[in-house]
């Protein structure tokens, strides 16, 4: 196994423990984890690709309250992981798009399909929390420390796991597909790319717009000037 | 009455960063609470037992942003501190579930709904050049706020009691929220401008105008929570692929 290929798991693993159990300091957001990979896979492109994509998706997905929601962190790791090691193998630039395209839906899917492993987690942790009162009222003061511990090795070693999973079901099923329809698949991602795009950024807009004019103005404002600075700088 | 010194609160801001590491449905952060509050109770109270007893209390229910958890984290451990010996914990209790949701009320409107698509949108924009300055802006502008409030907030509770949660907190986070989500309104339109013309070069029709499609149906489609972002986004994944398999033959 070669030196990406386990930085990938790695990183899923340590991603898995920034979402929610260590810190939350946003290493685990696509876009950070995705130009994370780029670096180590020497494809900066493709990754940066990958993960503006899968980030957009991804904000507008929020951990309130009690809801789990679905597992960007690993599934950006896997996506990004996927589409660069996918890349790797072809060489031409339209499979290029190809591969971005096979990446953000192995992310979308990964990180869908993982909520069910969180729910499992956090169910886990509800045993955990019963057994450090017990023996924190029995007399041993250490139980709370010996709980962290046990969390967060689980939730490490969970996301690794599932990352190993993931990447290597994703390249070893659709590698071939990337080879013989490349074409297909990056004519579909020209469709498929401004489309995600549009969709998480309206998210975001929703979300800060709030149905306020004030705030619909300064978002046209900010796009028209914009566009004005962009096309007149590069005359 | 012992008091805590600076090293139990730092050790506070430590065990704060764990503080969802045990997240569950049933407590939520009750145990990551009690872990982050026990250099408070091993300062302030002496006598092992009855530490171990108020601590096994503090792993019940809690729930609010963990972020401003150190404010809570804090005020609770002047309470503590004040608590006379044997007296019962019910105001702690009382106090710990008000601060909880109060916190919670404006820290999910600061942090999740305001701040992190916020650095989300600003790092996208970054990266549409092919910058690694991107993820390098997100991850700081995020963790000013985030790690500063985390590390200092301990402090401030600690300092004004459950007095924290005042008027001038309370106005000071709806500013903050108000600007970046103004900001963040520009910073979308910015966003879409620099996806259209990137380097002042036009993308194609066709990029635009799946572009804008992507824009006004997800304006519709957010109005209501389900299907979730996630799945629109995989229904119109397929629609593309099988409309370039469609179109470009078998």
């Amino acid at each position: 196994m070669n030196l990406p290929v386990l930085a990938t798991m790695a990183l899923g693993g340590l991603a898995a423990l920034d979402a929610t159990p260590v810190a939350q300091t946003l290493l685990s957001q696509p876009l950070v984890t995705a130009t994370l990979l780029g670096w180590i896979w020497g494809d900066l492109t493709v990754g940066l690709q990958v993960g503006m994509v899968l980030q957009l998706l991804a904000a507008s997905t929020l951990p309130v309250g009690a809801r789990t929601p679905e597992d960007y962190a690993v599934g950006g790791v896997v996506g990004a992981g996927v589409a660069l090691a996918l890349a790797h193998r072809l060489p031409f630039e339209m499979a290029h798009d190809a591969c971005c395209l096979i990446g953000v839906f192995a992310g979308l899917i990964t990180a869908t399909l993982g909520v069910a492993l969180l729910k499992w987690q956090r169910r886990r942790n509800e045993g955990l929390a019963r057994w450090s009162e017990a023996a924190v009222r029995a007399g041993s003061e250490g139980a709370l420390g010996q709980a962290h511990l046990a969390a967060i090795t689980l939730a490490f070693a969970v996301g690794a796991a599932w990352t190993a999973f993931a990447f290597a079901a994703f390249v070893w099923a659709l590698a071939p597909l990337a080879e013989h329809e490349s074409l297909k698949l990056a004519h579909a991602w020209e469709l498929a790319q401004p489309l995600w795009l549009g969709l998480g950024l309206a998210a975001l807009l929703n979300g800060f717009l709030q149905r306020r004019l004030a705030r619909a103005a300064v978002f046209g404002a900010a796009m028209l000037a914009t566009w004005l600075v962009l096309m007149l700088g590069s005359r | 009455m012992a008091r805590l010194t600076r090293n139990d609160r730092l050790r506070m801001a430590l065990r704060a960063e764990l503080i969802q590491a045990t997240f569950n449905y049933e407590r939520q952060q009750g145990l990551g609470w009690a872990y982050a509050l026990e250099p408070a109770l091993d300062r302030v109270i002496p006598d092992a037992v009855a530490r171990r007893e108020r601590l096994a209390t503090h792993t019940a229910y809690f729930n609010t942003q963990p972020t401003l958890a150190s404010l809570a984290l804090g005020a609770v451990a002047r309470l503590e501190e004040e608590r006379a010996p044997g007296a019962d914990g019910d105001d702690v209790v009382r106090v710990k579930a008000v601060l909880g949701s109060a916190l919670a009320a404006l820290g999910d409107r600061l942090f999740w709904f305001t701040l992190r698509p916020f650095v989300a949108c600003l790092g996208v924009l970054l990266a549409i050049g092919g910058s690694w300055t991107g993820a390098a802006a997100l991850w700081l502008c995020y963790n000013l706020f985030h790690q500063g409030v985390r590390w200092l907030g301990v402090g401030w509770g600690y300092r004004e009691g459950p007095a924290v949660f005042g008027e001038a907190l309370r106005r000071r986070l709806d500013r903050t929220t108000r600007l970046l989500g103004l900001l963040g309104t520009a910073l979308v339109g910015m966003t879409i401008s620099g996806l259209l013309v990137p380097g002042g070069v036009p993308r194609t029709l066709t990029f635009q105008a799946t572009l804008a499609a992507g824009l006004g149906v997800g304006l519709i489609v957010s109005q209501r929570p389900r299907p979730s972002p996630t799945e629109w986004a995989l229904g119109a994944g397929a629609l593309c692929v099988a409309a370039a398999f469609w179109t470009h033959g078998s």
